[in-house]
């Protein structure tokens, strides 16, 4: 049996910047995991934008919040180390009914108070991004939109939750909870967890773990999208992220230049039932280049290096209709926040969930103290965090010192971004239990050679370092994990 | 800073003959190779047919880099393994990086032989799942050849090039199914050699006119949909295994931002696989040598 104040469930960027949040509070923290790693779930798979607040509906919590998130962004991505684009967008319109919806968010932008909005002539346009179809008639430019590497930023808020004292328990799932008296009871498959206050950042199951306690209210009605990945071979040639707005009701096509280089183009709009869950599919990818061929007819698609596919929470009110739980409207467009008695359930946070994180995971702290009835403050929090050196982004004289105070930042592992073994050694110090979480913490086998050159060599140090380094020298972690099992063999 | 006649980058069959010829012509040589052992692709073939043309021997892959390596550090060039070069300069310097430390060099001349890269499945775009087991031949062979892992035990192997023909010998030598070679064209591609000696003995199941649509599969891949190119007809080839042999690119990544005119700089010479696709070492060796020997040439003496 485990007491803890506050337990997080879910540890994607939401549930690792709540837990962030919760530890400058002087109380205890858990957060539970069902995967062998943090940001594995929708975290893992978005489009990466920061955004500025204009598609938000003045007076909704998304205004207010993304505004202020996208303010304080530059911020919050030094203190944590992570990289932050702050390159720009532009919306194009290709008719009339695409010039109403720019003309509405930029006065929509202006009231929501976010700077430096502007529309662009097709000629301001064509400039600003060469590549975009001579078809477009109006841009609005919003220079305060960015890109981050999303797990690059929840991993962040993870390193820094776990220094400033909250656990993570990973390979983990809740599978049951009850109340009693003042206390929730959380089964999970390892252990009995008694906590005072419960913040439910479950992600495409947050209505799931709502309802093992309350009844049915809000479901989630997953919706799939697909993406394609370009290469950095085109770096530079899109320079701000580019929404276009389509003329016909559909969804439109957004591109954005990566912080690692890449482009990534995407997503779609369709049935998640068209491919099982982590599958792109056909259907999808083949609008995708269709549209890419109407918006940006000149990017050369040629450069494609990988594809992926997402899933969208989307949020519906329900009501029970002959012994069954149908949605009765159509999804919920702001984000809901659900307090019951101090289990508070973040569900179907969608856009702008990312750029919004550290503002959303600051909300439910607080109310979490509230259900704690207001504890101290945590006198030794700390909010910086140091990420992996980024070898291949020194200075020369720099890298030259780190290399020999450590050869291991000499030695190239993974050839398209120049990554070492010093990093890669340091993420799985960090907590990397497989390839794909060595990938996501330092960009090995995320170039064009998509690992085939790297795998290899990443894997033979999981394997050395997992058997001869102590457990405790992973921030957080706690148990057994089990990834070779599933990696053994490729 | 360091100076060197010519600047070798890669140590596959291309870099070692290249720098050979140029130390025997008298040039000071430096050749950087960023693995721990000369050899390149050589080093994961573990199959005969090398140095047929070129030594009159028929080899290993292995054994005919041994052949060479042995030639390289016996000769006047200086050979660093484990060094990678980062970027070249039109000032014609380099920057290098290894366990020793990071280092910038400046040379006369530079052959780049830094080999290719293969197509992924990523680039591929085969729609569908994620999962363990897919991966391309050239990865499956340093499993396999160099760490002593398996890489599957039914694969599809995508591609009858010679590469997917090797591949498809190297798992039914071993006595594992081939569940089936698919090839989207209407005849096997490959050297008449390697067809005859790759596929007949092991009575591979050959599917021309056919591709990947999906894979499907959540952890590991448990099989891939296929199309018949002729009749549009799907259907589904189990297999726990996809290996890719799609074609190979040169790769010409430390060059790019050299080229704004789309011309090489007369300082810098492309060879083996990095120049062009070879299918036989012997033509890499040969080429690499007539080039070594004429930059040897050129370039003054020091
Ligand atoms: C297609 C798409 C594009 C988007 N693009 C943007 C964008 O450009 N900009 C932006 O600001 N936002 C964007 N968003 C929104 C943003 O990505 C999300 O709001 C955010 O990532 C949600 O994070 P999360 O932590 O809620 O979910 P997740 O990352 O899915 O985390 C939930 C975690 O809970 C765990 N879990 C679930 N059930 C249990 C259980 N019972 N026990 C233990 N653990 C459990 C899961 O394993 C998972 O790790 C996008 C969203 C989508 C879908
Ligand atoms: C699967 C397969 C089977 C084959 N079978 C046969 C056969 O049976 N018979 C036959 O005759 N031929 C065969 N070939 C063809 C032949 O082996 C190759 O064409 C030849 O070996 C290519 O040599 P290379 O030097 O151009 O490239 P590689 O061998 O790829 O060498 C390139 C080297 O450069 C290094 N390098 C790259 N970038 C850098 C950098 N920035 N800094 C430092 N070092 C770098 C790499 O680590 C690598 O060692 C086969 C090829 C393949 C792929």
């Amino acid at each position: 049996m485990l007491y803890t104040d506050a337990a997080v469930i879910g540890a994607g960027v939401l549930g690792c910047f709540t837990a962030r949040a919760l530890t400058e509070l002087e109380i205890s923290v858990t957060v539970i995991e069902e995967k062998e790693d943090v940001c594995t779930g929708i975290t893992r798979a978005n489009t990466g934008i920061i955004y500025t607040g204009c598609d938000n509906r003045p007076g909704s919590r998304k205004a207010a919040m993304c505004v202020k998130a996208n303010r304080e962004f530059d911020q919050l991505a030094r203190g944590l180390d992570v990289r932050f684009s702050r390159c720009g967008s532009v919306m194009a319109a290709f008719g009339p009914r695409g010039e109403d919806v720019l003309r509405r968010k930029y006065r929509q932008g202006l009231s929501n108070g976010v700077p430096g909005l502007r529309l662009l002539s097709r000629d301001e346009l064509a400039e600003a991004e060469p590549l975009l179809s001579r078809d477009a008639v109006l841009g609005l430019y919003a220079p305060g939109t960015g890109t981050v590497e999303p797990w690059e930023l929840g991993i962040a808020a993870f390193e820094n939750a776990s220094a400033n004292g909250a656990l993570f328990r990973l390979n983990e799932k809740v599978i049951h909870m009850e109340r009693s008296g003042s206390r929730f009871i959380l089964e999970t498959d390892r252990e009995t967890i008694l906590a005072r206050t419960v913040i439910n950042c479950a992600g495409l199951s947050a209505d799931a773990v709502r309802e093992m306690l309350r009844v049915p209210a809000v479901r989630i009605f997953p919706t799939g999208a697909d993406y394609i990945v370009l290469g950095d071979s085109l770096k530079g040639q899109i320079r701000h992220v580019i929404f276009h707005e389509p003329e016909e009701k559909r969804k439109g096509l957004t591109i954005v230049p990566a912080v690692d280089g890449s482009i990534l183009a995407g997503p779609t709009e369709r049935s998640a039932d068209l491919a099982p869950e982590g599958a792109t599919c056909a259907e999808g990818l083949e609008e995708l280049r269709k549209l890419c061929a109407e918006v940006v007819p000149d990017l050369p698609l040629t450069e494609q290096i990988r594809t992926f596919s997402a899933l969208r929470p989307n949020p519906r009110s329900v009501q029970r209709e002959n012994g069954r739980w149908v949605p009765v409207d159509h999804s919920i467009r702001d984000f809901l926040i659900l307090n019951e008695d101090g289990l508070i359930s973040l569900i179907g946070i969608k856009t702008p969930g990312l750029t919004c994180a550290a503002e959303l995971g600051r909300f439910c702290a607080s109310l979490a103290a509230g259900a704690l009835s207001g504890p101290g403050r945590n006198r030794h929090f700390n909010p910086r965090r140091t990420g992996i050196p980024r070898v291949h982004e020194m200075k020369e004289n720099d890298r030259a010192a780190l290399i020999r105070t450590d050869p291991d930042f000499g030695e190239i592992v993974c050839q398209c971004h120049d990554v070492t073994a010093g990093e890669i050694r340091e993420a799985i110090r960090r907590g990397a239990v497989t390839p794909d979480g060595v990938k996501r913490r330092t960009g090995a086998g995320m170039g064009v050679c998509q690992g085939c050159r790297c795998i290899s060599r990443v894997q033979a140090m999981l394997t050395g370092m997992r058997k001869n380094a102590p457990q405790t020298d992973s921030p957080g972690h706690s148990g057994t994990e089990k990834p070779e099992e599933r990696h053994g063999i490729y | 800073m360091e100076y060197t006649d010519i600047l070798v980058i890669g140590g596959g069959a291309a870099g070692m003959a290249a720098a050979l010829a140029a130390s025997e012509a008298g040039r000071r040589v430096l050749l950087c190779e960023k693995e721990d052992r000369p050899g390149g692709i050589l080093n994961r073939c573990t199959h005969r047919g090398f140095g047929r043309a070129f030594l009159g021997r028929d080899l290993t892959g292995q054994e005919y880099a041994g052949f060479f390596a042995e030639r390289l550090y016996k000769s006047a060039a200086e050979v660093r393994t484990g060094v990678t070069v980062l970027s070249l300069s039109q000032d014609r310097t380099a920057l290098l990086s290894g366990r020793k430390g990071l280092f910038r060099i400046k040379f006369r001349f530079c052959i780049l032989a830094a080999g290719c890269l293969e197509k992924t499945p990523g680039s591929l775009g085969i729609p569908g799942t994620r999962p363990a087991g897919v991966l391309t031949a050239g990865t499956a062979q340093l499993l396999e050849n160099t760490d002593g892992l398996i890489a599957g035990y039914r694969p599809v192997i995508l591609g009858s090039g010679d590469v997917g023909l090797i591949m498809a010998r190297q798992f039914a030598e071993s006595g594992r199914e081939v569940v089936a070679l698919i090839e989207q064209k209407d005849q096997v591609g490959g050297l008449l050699r390697n067809r005859r000696e790759c596929l007949e003995p092991y009575r591979i199941p050959v599917l021309l006119h056919t591709a990947a649509v999906e894979i499907l599969g959540r952890d590991r891949i448990t099989g891939v949909r296929i199309r018949d190119l002729e009749t549009g007809f799907t259907r589904i080839l189990h297999c726990d295994t996809l290996i890719t042999a799609a074609g190979l690119i040169p790769d010409r990544t430390l060059c790019r931002d050299l080229m704004p005119a789309g011309r090489l700089p007369d300082w810098l010479r492309l060879c083996g696989n990095c120049e062009s696709i070879h299918d036989i070492v012997d033509s890499v060796t040969r080429e690499a040598m007539a080039l070594g020997a004429s930059l040897g040439q050129e370039a003054p003496r020091k």
